[in-house]
């Protein structure tokens, strides 16, 4: 009995040591977002300048304006791509499978700065100029690996004979795939996209190298604030995505729980 | 839609087409699909660029261009402008290597113009469209790094001196000398820069920080490896709240940032331009060579030379313009500043960073040695 206890304890201890380290950081910005000293790391004061000073700071929306169309643009086609592969992967009949999914997984394993020069290298050969368009092709690319792996996870246990069966009674391929396959393995597809949207609203060196005119994202805008000086106001911006994010994620999982099983 | 969008989308079926294989007609569907949902959020996300105006691409450091003074120059001209921003030097020189940046108007540092020329990323300047120049302070053109402004014009300028807290330190500080103070040992932050900390070392020998006798710099590298045991941090970006948390009492570093560290709390924090010199650094307007719209960088830098632009940039950003004419229009604080704005005679023997060619390598070794020690 008092073993159990002393191991729970260390349990615990040891959860709670994990859970400080990875949200004070987290906190900690958050709240100096509020801190009314424009330098330091010391609490001087509650204030909303912050927030007010970043609605009036056009260069900043327009660079966190940037960045959500970005991630969108990104989450919805690499999603839809992803899942295709991951679907055609599947077939037992796939031909050359090992190598289509291992040249799938290398945008993974390849250093991010390593594929930024690459498609850079590529952009300049096709005399393609740099613009928000290119850097939402980036993202796309880098993007399509990470839908394919966590939706061929999924696919992986889902039973082949619900599509057959489904198929059997009379659906076409397109009917079998919505009524039968997406829905069973949706929980997949959006974990998926919701880790599309956060790589991509969060890259910076893959898209250092392909921004243009009128493509800073918001990663780009606060590496460069960094040379005149960061203010709180990054703070207060950075708040303001991870609530958006944190709502993003809130909403999947209700959609999801919401979601009635079909019989 | 416009023809610039049009124009790209066009441009961008093209390439994807050309990758072979079933993906082509499906990406480019997909491509048809994200552009129909996503173009009216363009839309309603860049209102300003739907205009069938000429466009103006300017790529500079952040803050460094008040958004007032933008408007100014679309309201006057109806040029529509975009600002981007970098980190560093070396981005502006890879973005404008790759040939396909499409930027208009850039804004390198002093030191990165010779290799800009050489590699033809910049192009000559026609100074007959740039009437304005006469407004600029003579002593601030025609430098080494581009002799006659033959591609660059000054844009703002500072230095890199000593910020120090005045609470600790007590004795008068007007010489380079108590950076090698064994006193303030651990308290002492230095540049993250090879190139401004031998210039520390160089100007303490009575030398130019451009000096390429190797056995000079070997002396200056001396110096400066007897300091590393008294440095708590080399460090380019956060010099400025390293000194304003009280970790170390003496920070080197550049003026834009420790000025706002001591108007925060002049009590206690002081930045003072040694006696024995030390740099100047300056950023310029250039216009890259593949420029699509160099007609409107030309009006935007004539624009910007103006008393009233250029006094407005000073009155944003705090730092100091080599505009003469623009001085009046000043806030009186800015220019009375001595941190921001200092004497002719404070700036004896102060330089700008030249580029020493193949004395750089040499440096480069020396300051491994130091740094790896």
């Amino acid at each position: 009995m008092t073993g159990t206890s002393r191991y729970s304890i260390w349990l615990t201890a040891h959860a709670v040591a994990v859970y400080l380290f990875l949200y004070v950081p987290i906190l900690l910005l958050v709240g100096l977002s509020f801190n009314r000293s424009p330098l330091s790391a010391i609490w001087t004061g509650f204030t909303f300048d912050w927030y007010a000073k970043l609605f009036s700071d056009s260069e900043m929306i327009a660079a966190a304006q940037r960045s959500l169309f970005v991630a969108a643009a990104a989450t919805v086609s690499a999603t839809i791509l992803g899942t295709a592969a991951a679907m055609g992967l599947a077939r037992p009949a796939a031909p050359a499978k090992q190598t289509t999914a291992g040249l799938l997984y290398l945008p993974i394993v390849i250093p991010e700065i390593v594929l930024g020069c690459a498609l850079l290298t590529f952009f300049s050969v096709t005399r393609w100029e740099l613009s928000i368009w290119t850097v939402t092709l980036a993202h796309i690319t880098f993007s399509v690996s990470y839908v394919a792996v966590v939706v061929r996870a999924r696919l992986a246990g889902f039973d082949q004979s619900l599509k057959e069966a489904a198929m059997d009674l009379g659906a076409g391929p397109w009917g079998a795939f919505c009524r039968v396959t997406l829905p069973l393995i949706l929980p997949g597809v959006i974990a998926a996209a919701l880790l599309v949207f956060t790589v991509s609203i969060d890259d910076y060196v893959i898209t250092s190298f392909v921004a243009g005119a009128d493509s800073t994202t918001l990663p780009l805008k606060i590496a460069s604030m960094v040379k005149t000086g960061l203010t709180p106001e990054v703070n207060a911006v950075s708040t303001l995505l991870l609530g958006l994010t944190m709502m993003l994620v809130l909403t999947a999982q209700r959609l999801l729980r919401g979601r009635p099983v079909r019989k | 839609m416009n023809a610039e969008k049009q124009r790209s989308r066009e441009n961008a079926e093209r390439v994807i087409s050309s990758i072979s294989g079933h993906f082509s007609s499906c990406l480019s569907l997909l491509l048809r699909f994200s552009a129909f949902i996503f173009l009216p959020f363009l839309a309603v996300g860049c209102a300003k660029k739907s205009e069938p105006a000429p466009k103006l691409n300017i790529y500079t450091w952040s803050e460094y261009l008040p958004d007032s003074v933008v408007k100014d120059f679309e309201q006057r001209t109806g040029i529509a402008v975009t600002v981007d921003t970098y980190d560093s030097n070396e981005t502006l020189q890879a973005k404008l290597a790759s040939g396909v940046a499409g930027y208009d108007l850039v804004c390198p540092s002093d030191y990165i113009i010779q290799p800009f020329i050489r590699q033809q990323l910049i192009m000559p300047l026609d100074k007959s469209r740039l009437p304005n120049l006469a407004n600029v302070d003579p002593n601030f053109l025609n430098q080494r790094f581009d002799p006659g402004n033959q591609y660059s014009i000054p844009y703002l300028w500072g230095t890199t001196g000593l910020g120090y807290n005045k609470k600790v330190i007590t004795d008068p500080v007007d010489s380079w000398d108590i950076l090698f103070d064994p006193k303030y040992s651990g308290r002492i932050l230095m540049l993250d820069d090879m190139r401004e900390c031998f210039a520390v070392a160089l100007k303490r020998l009575g030398k130019s920080i451009n000096e390429t006798d190797p056995a000079v710099l070997r002396q200056a590298a001396d110096m400066l490896r007897v300091q590393h045991a008294l440095v708590r941090a080399y460090d380019s970006e956060n010099y400025d709240k390293t000194l304003e948390s009280g970790d170390v009492v003496l920070a080197h570093g550049w003026n834009g940032q420790l000025a706002k560290v001591v108007s925060e709390k002049p009590d206690t924090f002081a930045y003072v331009l040694p006696k024995e010199g030390g740099t100047i650094w300056m950023d310029n307007l250039c216009i890259p060579a593949t420029a699509k719209n160099p007609a409107a960088a030309y009006q935007f830098m004539n624009f910007i030379m103006e008393p009233q632009p250029n006094a407005a940039i000073v009155n944003g950003v705090s730092y100091a313009s080599p505009n003469t004419a623009a001085k009046p229009y000043i806030d009186p604080k800015i220019l009375g500043d001595r941190n921001i704005y200092p004497t002719a005679d404070m700036l004896k023997g102060w330089e700008f960073l030249d580029d020493v060619g193949k004395t750089s390598r040499q440096i480069n070794d020396l300051w491994t040695e130091i740094k790896g020690q």
